[in-house]
C-alpha cells in the first residue's frame, strides 16, 4: 500500500536544487524558496501556483512566517520565526506565524517531504530559515541604501529599523515596503555565499522570547483540527470493530439508528489504502445525534486472521523469532561475535520486553473533509501531510494533487498524527452524504483504534574477556515495523548482510558510541505483531526500547564485573574510530550529570538508589547526547517512589532556552509514565484499554522532581523533544537495582515485579 | 427548546435534555475553547464553571445545567486577562495547549474560593485534569503565580478603600 507515495531525498540540504526570490507585491515582500521545476512532482498539486513562501513582510511591518512543520506543542512555528527574525534583524514583536497547507513549495528542505517527526525539525531548518532572513535583510538594506543615497555597508539593521547611524537616517522595514523597493533577488550560489551571522552576533538565537502560540492557548482562540466549522457540516462518527486490525463487516441493520433525529446515513468504509478495517460511520447533523445513531447500529463482523491473538500470542512469536539463526536482517555487524564468544571468560544473556503502548494525544483523532468543485479540501492536524494528502486521495479515489489539507494546530502529536486514517471515515462520509464532514474519534475509538509503539522483544548477549572487559555484544531487537507499513522506500535502510532495507525506527540507538570492538544488532520483524497491531512511531520511537536493553544490559554488566555502573561507561566512551566525538560528548553529559546529582558522594539510607543511563537518541546522525541520574527509594513492597531525576543534555546550541527545557522536562516525564504508569494489552485481537481510567498517563500528583541541564557548547542545534524520554526507564531500573537489588527487564516496572527481584 | 444562559448571556439551544452541555457548546455554539478528551471524566479538557463550580461538561446534561450560571474559558474574563490567564503565559505553560481551558477553568475555580492554596491542595484540586505534554510542574507554579497576584490585588484594593 502507499507504494505511490515517494520521498525525493534524505540527504542533506541541497541548496543548490533551489533557487531563492525575493520580490515585491503589492501586498507586500514575500520571500521563499521556489522549487526547480520537476523537483516536487512526485508529490505535485500543481492546481496551486501561488508563489512559495517561507514569510512576508505586510506594508505595516508585521512578518509572518509560514511554518511547514506541523506544531504539536513544540513550538516549532514560534521557533522558525526566531531563527528566521536573528538574520532579517526584525523585532520580535513583529513575528507572527501561520501554518503551512500540503502544498509541496513547503516541503522540508533536507527531507523534501512535510514531516515532522524525529526531533528534526529545528536543526534541519536552521540553516534554510537562516540564509531566508539573511536574503530578506540584504534585500530590505539595498533598497534603504537607495533610498537614502548612502552605502548599502554603512546600514544598521536592528529591531525591524533600518538606520544610518553618521546621517542619522533611518526606514523601517515598513517603510521599505510600502515603497516598493525591495527586489533584489539571489541565485543559489549567492544565497549559499551569504555569510551568515556568528553566534557572538545573535540578538534573538538563545533568547526565550515569549512564543507566539501560546496566548491563544490561554483564551481558547486557537483552532485545533477538532474545532473545524464549515458552513452546511455534518457529524460522523465512528463505530469501530472488536479487533484492532483484519476485521470486515458482515451486515449493518440501521433500523434503530434511523430512528434517531438528524441521522442522515451509515456509511460502511471501503478503504483500499490498507489504513482502516471493518470501520463503519454513522453521519448525522449534530454529534451528539450521530454518537446516539452509532450506538444503535447493529453490525455482524468477521473477525479476520487476528481475531486470537493476545499481547502472550506476540510475545511469543517473538521469542521464537529470536531463535532461529537466519531471522531478520543486521543493522550493525562490527567485528566477529561468534568468535569472540569464543575466547570470553564470561558470557552473559537478557532479556527485554516493552508493552504495548498508546500515543492518546488529549485532542482525539479528527478530521473534517469537504469537496468543492475538483478540489478535496481536508481539515486536521497532522505530522505528515505529504502522505496523508496522499491518502485522502486514496480514500476518494482521485489523484493526490486535487488533495488541498489545512493544517491547523495539533492537540498533542507524539507521532500519532503522521498517520491518515482519521481520513478515511471523513472523506468516504463526505462523499456519501454529499456534504461536508467532520469525524471526531470518542476516546475510545482512538485508544483501540492507535497506529501503537509496539511490543518489543530483546535479547542481549555479552561476552567478557578475563579483565572484566566487553569484548562482544549481540543485541537482537523484534518487533512490527512502523516504518515499514508506510510503504516508502526511502525511509528504510539497507541492511548491512545486503539482506534487503530493514526499518531502522526499530533499531536506533542499538548503534551506540561505546566502543565494543565485536558488535552485531539484528532487526528482526514480527510478522504476526505488524499485521495485529499496525503499529506506529511514538515519541522516541526506537530509542525507547532499545536503550532500554542496552542501557541496563551495560549496568549488569558492570555490576557483574564489580565495576562502578557510570565509570564503567565512561571507559567504553573511549571514542576511539567510529566513535570519536560522539562518544566524548555523551561522556561529558553523563559527567555533568552525576555531578548534578551527587551520584557517589554520600551513602544513601537503607532502599534508596542511584541509577544512571546515557543515550544518543534519536539517530547516531542526529543525537541529543543525553544523561540522567534516577534517584529512587524502594519500599518492601516493592512500591517506588521516583524521589528526582536529573537530566543533562547536550543540545549543541539553543535556540530557546525555555523551551528546550520545557520539551527536556516533558520528554523525561514521558519516559517516566511509560516506564511506570503506561501499559496496553491486546486480547481476541483487540486492544483491552479504552480510556483514561485503564490506560493511566502520568498525573500531576505523580510528577517527582526533574532538574534539566542544558549543554550549549555552540555545535549545531540538535533535537530535543524526544531524546530524554529514552534515558528515564533503564536510569530507573539501574536505581531500583542499587536500591534493593531487583533486576527489572519488562516495562512498565510494577511492584510486583520489584518486590519478585527482591526475593530472587 | 432549554435556555441556558452562558457567559452572562441567555440562549436557546436547540438540543435534547440528555446531551452532554460540552457539545451544544462546542458544536452548536461553536465556542471551542472547551475541549472535548475522553467523554468520561476523566480528563478534565472539557471543565467549565456551573454557578462557579468546576464540572466535567462531558458528564453534565443541559438539562442539569438549565437555569444555572454557565461558565467557559471565552468567558473567565473580558480580555483573556484572568490572573491565571496572564499566569499562564509569563511562566509559558502550554505546549500544545489542548488540555489548558480545562487546566485553567479548574485552577479558577480553586482560586476563587482559596487564594492562598498550598501545593499540597494545587495538586489534589488539579490532579483530575490530564496534561499529555506533561507541563504540570508548570501549571503549579503559575497557579501559585496567579494566586500571590489576586492576594497582592486584593490587599491593594482594601488598602485602598477606607472603611
Amino acid at each position: 500500500m502507499n507504494s505511490h507515495v515517494k520521498i525525493t531525498s534524505r540527504g542533506p540540504a541541497d541548496l543548490s536544487r533551489r533557487s531563492f526570490l525575493v520580490g515585491s507585491a503589492a501586498t507586500g515582500l514575500v520571500l521563499g524558496y521556489a522549487a526547480v521545476p520537476g523537483l516536487d512532482q512526485a508529490f505535485a498539486a500543481p492546481s496551486n501556483f501561488e508563489p512559495s513562501t517561507w514569510y512576508s513582510i505586510a506594508p505595516d511591518g508585521i512578518v509572518t512566517v509560514t511554518c511547514g512543520k506541523a506544531d504539536m506543542g513544540q513550538h516549532i512555528a514560534s521557533t522558525m520565526a526566531q531563527m528566521v527574525a536573528e538574520e532579517l534583524g526584525a523585532n520580535w514583536k513583529d513575528m507572527r506565524v501561520q501554518l503551512a497547507s500540503n502544498d509541496p513549495k513547503f516541503n522540508d528542505p533536507v527531507l523534501g517531504a512535510q514531516i515532522t517527526g524525529g526531533s528534526w525539525s529545528t536543526m534541519m531548518n536552521f540553516d534554510a530559515m537562516s540564509r531566508a532572513g539573511a536574503a530578506g535583510r540584504i534585500a530590505l538594506t539595498d533598497a534603504a541604501a537607495a533610498a537614502m543615497g548612502v552605502p548599502a555597508a554603512e546600514l544598521v539593521v536592528r529591531d525591524s529599523v533600518i538606520s544610518h547611524p553618521k546621517s542619522k537616517k533611518s526606514m523601517s522595514f515598513a517603510d521599505i515596503v510600502k515603497s516598493g523597493k525591495a527586489t533584489k533577488t539571489f541565485t543559489p550560489d549567492e544565497l549559499k555565499a551569504i555569510k551568515l551571522k556568528t553566534p557572538d552576533q545573535y540578538t534573538l538565537i538563545g533568547v526565550s522570547v515569549p512564543q507566539l502560540d501560546i496566548p491563544s492557548k490561554t483564551n481558547g482562540t486557537a483552532k485545533y483540527g477538532i474545532d473545524v466549522m464549515l458552513p452546511g457540516m455534518v457529524y460522523g462518527r465512528v463505530v469501530t470493530p472488536p479487533v484492532r486490525f483484519g476485521a470486515t463487516v458482515k451486515s449493518v441493520d440501521d433500523s434503530a439508528a434511523k430512528k434517531v433525529p438528524g441521522f442522515i446515513k451509515t456509511v460502511v468504509l471501503d478503504d483500499k489504502t490498507g489504513s482502516t478495517s471493518g470501520w463503519v460511520v454513522a453521519v448525522a447533523n449534530n454529534y451528539a445525534s450521530a454518537k446516539k445513531a452509532a450506538d444503535a447500529l447493529n453490525i455482524a463482523y468477521d473477525n479476520g486472521p487476528n481475531a486470537k491473538l493476545s499481547s502472550e500470542s506476540l510475545l511469543s512469536e517473538a521469542k521464537r523469532l529470536q531463535a532461529l539463526d537466519d531471522s531478520g536482517q543486521f543493522f550493525v555487524k562490527d567485528g566477529d561475535t561468534a568468535a569472540a564468544f569464543g575466547t570470553a571468560t564470561k558470557v552473559m544473556e537478557a532479556e527485554y520486553t516493552t508493552n504495548i503502548n498508546i500515543h492518546a494525544p488529549l485532542e482525539p483523532m479528527n478530521a473534517a473533509a469537504e469537496f468543492k468543485g475538483d478540489i478535496l479540501h481536508i481539515y486536521s492536524g497532522n505530522q505528515f501531510a505529504t502522505r496523508t494528502g496522499q491518502i485522502a486521495a486514496g480514500a476518494a479515489g482521485i489523484d493526490p494533487k486535487y488533495v488541498v489539507m489545512h493544517q491547523m494546530w495539533l492537540g498533542g502529536g507524539f507521532g500519532r498524527r503522521l498517520d491518515a486514517d482519521m481520513m478515511i471515515p471523513a472523506v468516504q462520509a463526505a462523499k456519501a452524504v454529499g456534504k461536508p464532514v467532520k469525524i471526531i474519534y470518542s476516546r475510545e475509538n482512538d485508544m483501540t483504534m492507535d497506529y501503537s509503539r509496539p511490543l518489543t522483544y530483546q535479547k542481549v548477549k555479552a561476552g567478557l574477556d578475563a579483565d572484566g572487559k566487553l569484548i562482544a555484544l549481540n543485541h537482537d531487537v523484534v518487533s512490527a515495523w512502523p516504518t515499514a507499513r508506510w510503504g516508502i522506500p526511502d525511509f528504510l535502510t539497507p541492511s548491512v548482510d545486503k539482506k534487503g532495507p530493514l526499518d531502522s525506527f526499530t533499531v536506533n540507538g542499538a548503534d551506540f558510541f561505546y566502543t565494543v570492538p565485536n558488535h552485531q544488532v539484528r532487526a528482526i520483524k514480527n510478522e504476526m505483531a505488524h499485521n495485529a497491531t499496525p503499529s506506529g512511531q511514538l515519541r522516541s520511537v526506537a530509542p525507547g526500547w532499545t536503550f532500554w536493553a542496552v542501557e541496563s544490559m551495560i549496568d549488569e554488566i558492570a555490576h557483574a564485573s564489580g565495576k562502578d555502573p557510570a565509570l564503567f561507561r565512561i571507559e567504553l566512551l573511549d571514542g576511539k574510530g567510529k566513535n570519536d566525538g560522539g562518544a566524548q560528548r555523551l561522556r561529558n553529559t553523563l559527567l555533568a550529570a552525576m555531578g548534578l546529582a551527587g551520584y557517589g558522594t554520600g551513602k544513601l539510607p537503607k532502599g534508596e538508589g542511584m541509577g544512571v543511563a546515557c543515550v544518543s537518541s534519536q539517530e547516531r546522525a542526529s543525537a541529543s547526547w543525553t544523561a540522567c541520574v534516577a534517584h529512587v527509594a524502594v519500599a518492601p513492597s516493592g512500591e517506588v517512589k521516583v524521589k528526582k531525576l536529573t537530566v543533562a543534555t547536550d543540545v549543541g546550541m539553543q535556540v530557546h532556552p525555555d523551551n528546550i527545557r520545557a520539551q527536556v522536562e516533558g520528554a523525561a516525564l514521558w519516559g517516566l509514565s511509560l516506564a511506570m504508569y503506561e501499559k496496553a494489552t491486546l486480547k481476541d485481537g483487540g486492544i483491552e484499554q479504552t480510556n483514561f481510567d485503564t490506560y493511566t498517563p502520568l498525573r500531576m500528583s505523580q510528577m517527582p522532581e526533574v532538574a534539566v541541564n542544558v549543554i550549549a557548547n555552540g555545535d549545531k542545534p540538535t533535537g530535543v523533544g524526544e531524546p530524554a524520554v529514552t534515558v528515564i526507564a533503564p536510569a530507573l531500573g539501574n536505581a531500583i537495582f542499587n536500591a534493593c537489588g531487583a533486576r527489572l527487564r519488562a516495562l512498565p516496572i510494577t511492584a510486583e515485579a520489584v518486590k519478585a527481584g527482591m526475593k530472587a | 427548546m432549554p435556555n441556558l444562559t452562558i457567559n452572562g448571556r441567555n440562549m436557546s439551544v436547540e438540543a435534547a435534555g440528555d446531551t452532554p452541555l460540552l457539545w451544544v457548546i462546542r458544536e452548536q455554539l461553536q465556542m471551542t475553547g472547551t475541549k472535548f478528551g475522553c467523554g468520561a471524566g476523566l480528563c478534565g479538557a472539557c471543565t467549565i464553571h456551573l454557578n462557579g463550580e468546576a464540572v466535567r461538561s462531558c458528564q453534565t446534561s443541559v438539562t442539569e445545567a438549565v437555569g444555572k450560571k454557565i461558565t467557559t474559558i471565552e468567558g473567565l474574563s473580558a480580555k483573556g486577562d484572568h490572573p491565571l490567564q496572564k499566569a499562564w503565559i509569563v511562566e509559558q505553560v502550554p505546549q500544545c495547549g489542548y488540555c489548558q481551558s480545562g487546566q485553567i477553568m479548574q485552577a479558577a475555580a480553586l482560586l476563587s474560593r482559596n487564594s492562598n492554596p498550598t501545593r499540597d491542595e494545587v495538586v489534589a484540586h488539579m490532579d483530575g485534569n490530564l496534561c499529555r505534554c506533561m507541563t504540570y510542574s508548570r501549571i503549579q507554579k503559575a497557579i501559585m503565580r496567579a494566586a500571590s497576584e489576586m492576594r497582592t490585588a486584593s490587599n491593594a484594593g482594601t488598602e485602598r478603600r477606607p472603611t
